[in-house]
């Protein structure tokens, strides 16, 4: 426990193959007490499987689970003091919202008047109060979200894990409960492990996000620290919309400058672990590409595509031999055309190298 | 609510929200068709009011009543009660009290064994089907196969060693011999119709139960039975029907004291030798029916959720 930080969950080298499908290999992340900690990846890279062995439904083939300092890699699943929201919410479609609610307190045997008392403040607080009578499916998918979060919060868990519960819904609503799941988070104060798929959940909501790929965590960080230093390609293209542009470049012999087919680029630094002649790819951020100004040289192209995003402006350009993705502010977009000819500005300070074979980034 | 309700769906009739009602022409076609089904229904119940020369008439009386004059009146008939009377107890012909036919017991014994055993399958088969769903045993499947084949031979064919097998055990004519029967001629329809209902529901489901602390057997009684309460109602019905109107295990299985209506029927009928009692007979028919007829009735809702079950996309 460094700098007097307590861990709420380690993961510790966590394996676990259905047949033959391998779903988590080699896991391992630990969250630190109170943190909202986003699981970020594409669907079936194991996310599920990650919650579900740490709230004790799977039984990993390897690997060790901490919850609080204690080992529960073989622990019941009662005691852990997790709870989840499911991604199909998972209502007990037979019992009312009310029902629901207390099924987690009159498993632990809590007296009557207690469960009353906290069934209906968290219906207050989930605005449920009036649909509490009801069974899930009359309820619309905004309300049956708040039914599911709100019987995992009864608990008062010290860990929710909350398996891509937004996919679901609308988007409209997907914004509101952002919000709301911030709220509650500061308002408990619980620590919290949220899978999603998708990257503007991620970074919006996680403090710390763990990118995974093929069962095991390929970078962690914060928001920032990912999107500035992605640690390789894959990372690169998964946070940061629109997508990081990438150019194929070959090492030059001084390991500073890269030849591409959009003529030489200068790194900020050498990059010493790269062999002069060495094929990589350069990426650039939409948002560190602008048109040149009056007077600089910049790269000769071709306006293809607007995508208008309101306050931005996605633009697509052709150089010749690279297609590059650009975020111009709407002011600036306001005059070009497709099929217009202009001139565009890389930062050189900006590009991220990465080593073509095995798409880690260079150092 | 000030939407009026019509006696039907008082009755519990219930249209299905945001469907409009069929025209009356299709009503009536539908109505028509029905009739066809149901004639012969409508035929044994009134025949069960007539007396043995009106049942035999040609033109047959179908009414009861001449409708003021409208009916003429070869073609009505006046309905009497005693066939009724006569299935529970015989006038002797050579006078004094009359004689016990035994039907009262008859339709204990078919109550009591139809919904016995039909119980006792549901119970065992929906233990076995949460089994086959849940932990599924290497080469599932193939149990599930081998559970049905026993349903696959006519009864005839497996009746002798059943004789056989029940004469050695002392089984025949006792209430458990029957029971037992019935309850295993039953279960693999009870397996296979619970099985799926229980493959229905999601596992998400249960595994929120056992986070919020449920153990495995709460989970099936709190969490997944009360899911098939409809496939419940369902497969005790169809079970009720089939073992109802078994004949041929009972015939030859049951004694004088645990005989079942079907079997008493053929006999009430048969015996005699003054032609067959139609009148008698309707009326056995027809009290034979208000059991089942109530039991569906009650359960119909449910019926019909549980037969389309997992057809709707939830």
């Amino acid at each position: 426990m460094s700098e007097g930080l307590k861990y709420a969950l380690r993961l510790n080298g966590i394996s676990k193959s259905y047949d033959t499908v391998r779903a988590l290999a080699g896991l391992s992340f630990d969250v630190i007490e109170g943190r909202f900690f986003a699981l970020f990846g594409p669907s079936s890279v194991g996310k599920t499987t990650a919650l579900r062995t740490i709230t004790g439904l799977v039984k990993p083939d390897s690997g060790r689970v901490e919850i609080n300092g204690n080992d529960v890699t073989d622990a019941p699943i009662t005691g852990r003091g997790v709870s989840m929201v499911f991604q199909s919410f998972a209502l007990y479609p037979h019992l009312t919202v009310y029902e629901n609610f207390a099924y987690p307190l009159r498993e632990e045997k809590i007296g009557r008047e207690e469960i009353d008392k906290r069934v209906k403040e968290t219906a207050t607080m989930l605005k449920l109060s009036h649909r509490l009578e009801r069974k899930p499916n009359t309820l619309s998918g905004g309300e049956q979200q708040r039914v599911a979060l709100g019987r995992s919060l009864i608990r008062r868990p010290k860990i929710l894990l909350l398996d891509e519960p937004l996919t679901n819904l609308d988007a409209k609503l997907r914004h509101d409960m952002r919000a709301e799941l911030k709220r509650l988070h500061r308002q408990f104060g619980m620590t919290i492990v949220y899978a999603t798929p998708d990257e503007l959940e991620a970074l919006s909501m996680g403090e710390e996000i763990a990118v995974m790929r093929d069962g095991a965590v390929v970078q962690r960080g914060t928001p920032d620290e990912l999107y500035e230093n992605p640690v390789d390609m894959y990372v690169a293209g998964k946070i940061g919309s629109p997508h990081m542009n990438m150019i194929k470049a070959k090492t030059g012999s001084d390991k500073t400058v890269f030849e591409t087919s959009l003529g030489k680029i200068i790194s900020k630094a050498k990059i010493k672990s790269a062999e002069s002649g060495e094929a990589a790819m350069l990426g650039i951020r939409p948002s560190d590409i602008r048109f040149a100004a009056q007077g600089e040289v910049g790269i000769k192209s071709t306006i293809q595509m607007l995508e208008p995003l309101g306050d931005v402006t996605v633009v697509s350009v052709d150089t010749g031999s690279e297609t590059l993705r650009m975020v111009v502010p709407e002011s600036a977009a306001t005059m070009i055309k497709p099929g217009q000819a202009t001139s565009i500005y890389l930062d050189h300070k900006k590009f991220h190298i990465f080593r073509a074979s095995s798409g880690q980034v260079m150092t | 609510m000030s939407k009026a309700t019509s006696i039907w769906e008082k009755l519990g009739f219930r249209k299905a929200s945001g469907v409009s009602e069929a025209g009356w022409g299709q009503t009536l076609f539908a109505g028509i068709i029905s009739l066809i089904y149901f004639l012969p229904v409508l035929l044994i119940i009134i025949t069960s009011f007539k007396l043995q020369t009106e049942a035999l008439s040609i033109p047959p009386k179908f009414m009861p009543t001449n409708l003021f004059g409208l009916i003429p009146d070869a073609y009505v008939f006046s309905p009497t009660l005693e066939n009724y009377t006569s299935v529970f107890s015989r006038a002797m012909t050579s006078g004094g009290v009359a004689e016990n036919t035994g039907f009262d017991r008859y339709f204990f014994n078919s109550i009591m064994i139809a919904s016995v055993s039909v119980l006792l399958a549901l119970v065992i088969g929906t233990l076995a089907a949460f089994g086959f769903s849940r932990y599924p045993l290497k080469g599932n499947d193939t149990y599930l196969f081998v559970i049905l084949t026993t349903r696959m031979l006519p009864a005839i064919v497996v009746i002798i060693p059943i004789i056989l097998m029940f004469r050695v055990t002392g089984l025949s004519g006792s209430y458990l011999g029957i029971i037992m029967l019935y309850t295993a001629f039953n279960l693999p329809f009870t397996i296979w119709m619970m099985k799926s209902f229980f493959d229905e529901l999601s596992l998400d489901v249960e595994d929120a139960a056992r986070l919020d602390g449920s153990s495995g057997l709460k989970v099936f009684f709190k969490i997944c039975l009360p899911q098939v309460l409809a496939g419940l109602a369902a497969t005790f019905v169809f079970g009720l029907i089939l073992t109802w109107n078994e004949f041929l295990f009972a015939l030859l299985l049951t004694g004088i004291d645990t005989r079942t209506v079907p079997v008493a029927m053929s006999q009430a009928v048969a015996g005699g030798g003054i032609g067959v009692l139609w009148g008698l007979l309707a009326a056995i028919e027809t009290l034979f029916l208000i059991p089942v007829f109530f039991v569906t009735f009650f359960l119909q809702d449910h019926l019909l959720r549980g037969v389309t079950f997992g057809t709707v996309k939830r």
